[in-house]
């Protein structure tokens, strides 16, 4: 995998990436996300479904967790990870945890690291760690690593785990020296060091001096934690810190579960690849993006309406909204009115409440549709901002349009 | 969609099976032409268990089912006549059948009782009483707008005898005038009535005959199905579609698997529904020619075939049995994919049918 930078705009850059692997696949265009998995297919959508939503990414995520423990049976299909989840167009970047839960604590030690599935906890040493990717054969992986820090997590342990991690990596490419499998996939390195900034910076520092082909920055929480990083005072000087000991030529990822508004504030800081968990965390509760992220925002109406909603939270407006709440009942606009996704092509928020009220599937399949179309838009919006250089008047734009809503992110 | 005269309704038989009694015909409704015998899904709560209606349209699906109990309470007739109907509400622009709500009586029996006036329920959702009438379910599934709609019955278990069935056999014609008489939109919507007796042939004859009595457009045959034994369920089924006009299609109420499905068209029904397709598919298990594949099971760890290499939807295209048992023990993700193949099967199943009869080979696929 190769990636270049093409321009930098302030602190962010507008880049390219070449994927390699197996693929003959065209240059992806920075900053990007990537689609966010369970269990190797994109939430409630199988591959017809998913073939609805609008600008896949090119990269698709998926996560060890609830696949490592099928490595025998991959192993035995022979074609890989991609095929053997019917996204064999899509470039497979495995990860170790899934983004949108809590990562158990506690697991790790410096002979291994522990992910989690449906069957438990599945442990794993670098020699098991790289037979397992060789069955799965991904384009990219995540290098094993110890991310399990996040503020409360004190210096001895965090320079444990940045040994560990360390370690775990030179082990890695000692064994992918004698792998033909995985010649042509990506290793991505791991940058931990919790909230201290000496770790940080000795992490990416001697992450780097390894032949890595990027860089993914964890540590901050434990999986999902649900804590909105921004609301810490350090987390964005710390970024940066740690973000200026990496070289400029090889993407930067994360994994957190960011809100368009934190996605523009952390491209600015340097982060080159997303994960696409937000808009399914959103869509676990009911919730829909409706916010505009064209400059200067199209559609007033939809996104400064207010409602009413029948607890006591105040009425919100703005980015996201709950079709939980009863005053979808006897709404028949599209969840957003003027977004051309299949979900607000042929039903309405009465439809969608409705299913959400009676615990039909459906519901979640709509939303997930609908929530993937508006941030794989927004991605392709943020990109152009930065072009045009109007990334300080969408920043603007989304606090103005989240500033009603509970979501304060 | 034109449809002949006052039924909303009409039937065109295309063959006739030279052995048996099984026909092949084209049903002519508001919202779509239906090739009987036909098998309809059951989408009891204006949706068919995680699909989009689309999904059913490539299916070539032509007709399916609402549940009137629970589309009554949830999201309840005003709603549904405020959104056009449930076509619209649930973007489907093909042909809906809604039941009356009185199947519930029999599931939900110790929660209901029954009088001539209707049926009152608690309801399991919130403990709310409901009074159920014949009115009253003529009138929600007015608003619902399917394109057939049934009478509300008196339904009672086939296991019942004596007094009571042949109390709930009377109550039912006296309800199906109530029906008829309630009903708002008789040029949309097809009524049909239900041939009740239980396993009592003399009481489902009698019934028989004084439904036929009505100008309606088709006839249910109900109260069967409910575990009773074979032979005895064949025999009443056979002798309710002796008794029913030819030229009006029989609609089996209940009824899916694929053994009963052969026997009753060989019997001479045209419609049936059930539930076990798509309810089987949320518990991880697939439609086969020898019966079904529970696919949590892990002896499909290292499977790599497709679900049925012959079948052509997109399941079997794009998964494996491998696969498709890691999903099932996790991910709702699977149970779309899966319904999917259900249907697909079950409509499969029907096509296949309905060309033997055509080229009069049926007793071969039989």
């Amino acid at each position: 995998m190769k990636f270049s930078v093409e321009k930098v705009v302030g602190g962010g850059r507008l880049g390219s990436i070449l994927p390699g692997g197996r693929h003959e696949a065209s240059v992806i265009e920075t900053p990007m996300c990537t689609l966010f998995t369970k269990v190797g297919s994109a939430p409630h959508l199988g591959y017809e479904m998913l073939k609805r939503v609008s600008n896949i990414p090119d990269v698709a995520t998926m996560s060890l967790g609830g696949l490592a423990a099928h490595h025998e049976s991959v192993c035995k299909f022979g074609k890989g990870l991609g095929n053997f989840t019917a996204l064999k167009s899509n470039i497979i970047f495995t990860t170790l945890h899934d983004a949108s839960s809590a990562v158990t604590s506690g697991k790790n030690d410096r002979n291994g690291v522990a992910v989690w599935g449906k069957g438990g906890k599945f442990k794993m040493d670098p020699s098991l760690y790289v037979k397992v990717q060789e069955a799965f054969r991904p384009d990219w992986f995540q290098a094993l690593s110890d991310g399990d820090t996040d503020r409360d997590t004190g210096k001895k342990r965090l320079v444990k785990s940045v040994n560990n991690t360390l370690d775990f990596l030179d082990s890695t490419l000692q064994l992918l020296k004698e792998s033909e499998i995985l010649r042509d996939s990506s290793l991505i390195g791991a940058i931990e060091g919790g909230f201290d900034e000496e770790e940080r910076q000795r992490s990416a520092r001697e992450t780097s001096a390894r032949p890595v082909h990027g860089f993914l920055i964890e540590g901050f929480e434990k999986g999902h934690s649900g804590l909105d990083l921004f609301s810490l005072e350090n987390f964005s000087s710390l970024l940066t810190k740690t973000l200026s000991c990496l070289p400029e030529d090889k993407p930067r990822i994360m994994e957190t579960a960011w809100s368009p508004l934190q996605v523009v504030k952390a491209f600015q800081l340097g982060i080159d690849v997303f994960s696409s968990v937000y808009p399914y965390m959103l869509t676990q509760k009911g919730q829909a993006l409706v916010a505009d992220y064209t400059i200067p925002p199209k559609s007033p109406s939809a996104n400064l309406e207010s409602e009413k909603s029948e607890d006591s939270s105040p009425p919100h407006s703005g980015s996201v909204i709950d079709l939980n709440g009863k005053s979808n009942f006897e709404d028949f606009r599209p969840v957003l009115p003027g977004c051309d996704c299949y979900c607000c092509s042929n039903f309405s928020r009465s439809y969608i409440h409705h299913l959400l009220n009676t615990s039909e599937l459906l519901a979640y399949v709509l939303l997930m549709i609908h929530n993937f179309h508006q941030y794989f838009h927004f991605f392709c919006c943020l990109r152009n901002s930065a072009r045009e250089g109007t990334l300080e008047d969408l920043q603007t734009s989304l606090e103005l349009q989240n500033s009603c809503s509970c979501h304060t992110s | 969609m034109a449809t002949k005269g006052k039924h909303a309704l009409s039937l065109n038989i295309l063959a006739k099976c030279s052995t048996s009694k099984a026909r092949a015909c084209i049903m002519t409704l508001p919202h779509a032409e239906v090739d009987t015998p036909v098998f309809m899904p059951v989408g009891t709560q204006g949706t068919l268990k995680g699909l989009v209606p689309d999904q059913l349209r490539e299916l070539d699906c032509r007709i399916m089912l609402g549940n009137t109990y629970h589309l009554g309470h949830r999201p309840g007739p005003e709603l549904l006549e405020k959104a056009g109907g449930l076509h619209k509400f649930m973007s489907w622009d093909r042909a809906l059948l809604t039941d009356s709500g009185g199947f519930q009586m029999v599931s939900l029996l110790e929660l209901a009782h029954i009088t001539e006036e209707g049926v009152r329920f608690k309801s399991p959702h919130n403990g709310t009483e409901m009074l159920l009438t014949p009115e009253k379910s003529i009138e929600i599934q007015n608003a619902i707008g399917a394109d057939i709609i049934m009478q509300l019955d008196d339904v009672v278990h086939s296991s019942v005898e004596g007094d009571r069935l042949e109390e709930a056999m009377h109550r039912t014609i006296r309800w199906l005038d109530r029906c008829i008489k309630a009903h708002q939109r008789p040029t949309e919507q097809c009524l049909f009535p239900i041939v009740q007796g239980g396993l009592n042939p003399d009481l489902r004859t009698r019934c028989a005959k004084e439904l036929i009595k009505r100008d309606v457009g088709g006839y249910a045959i109900g109260g069967l199905s409910g575990g009773e034994a074979k032979s005895d369920f064949w025999r009443m089924v056979t002798l309710s579609t002796d008794l029913l006009p030819d030229e009006k299609p029989r609609y089996l109420m209940g009824v899916g698997f694929a053994v009963d499905l052969v026997v009753c068209v060989a019997l001479g029904c045209d419609m049936f529904d059930c539930v076990f397709p798509t309810r089987t598919a949320r518990f991880g298990c697939a439609l086969v020619k020898t019966g079904q594949l529970n696919l949590k099971n892990a002896t499909f760890a290292s499977d790599f075939q497709p679900i049925d290499a012959d079948c052509p939807c997109t399941c079997c295209k794009n998964y494996t049995r491998a696969y498709l048992h890691i999903l099932a023990n996790t991910e709702p993700a699977a149970c779309n994919i899966l319904t999917v193949h259900n249907v697909a099967y079950q409509l499969r199943l029907m096509r296949a049918m309905r060309s033997s009869i055509i080229e009069d080979k049926f007793p071969d696929f039989v």
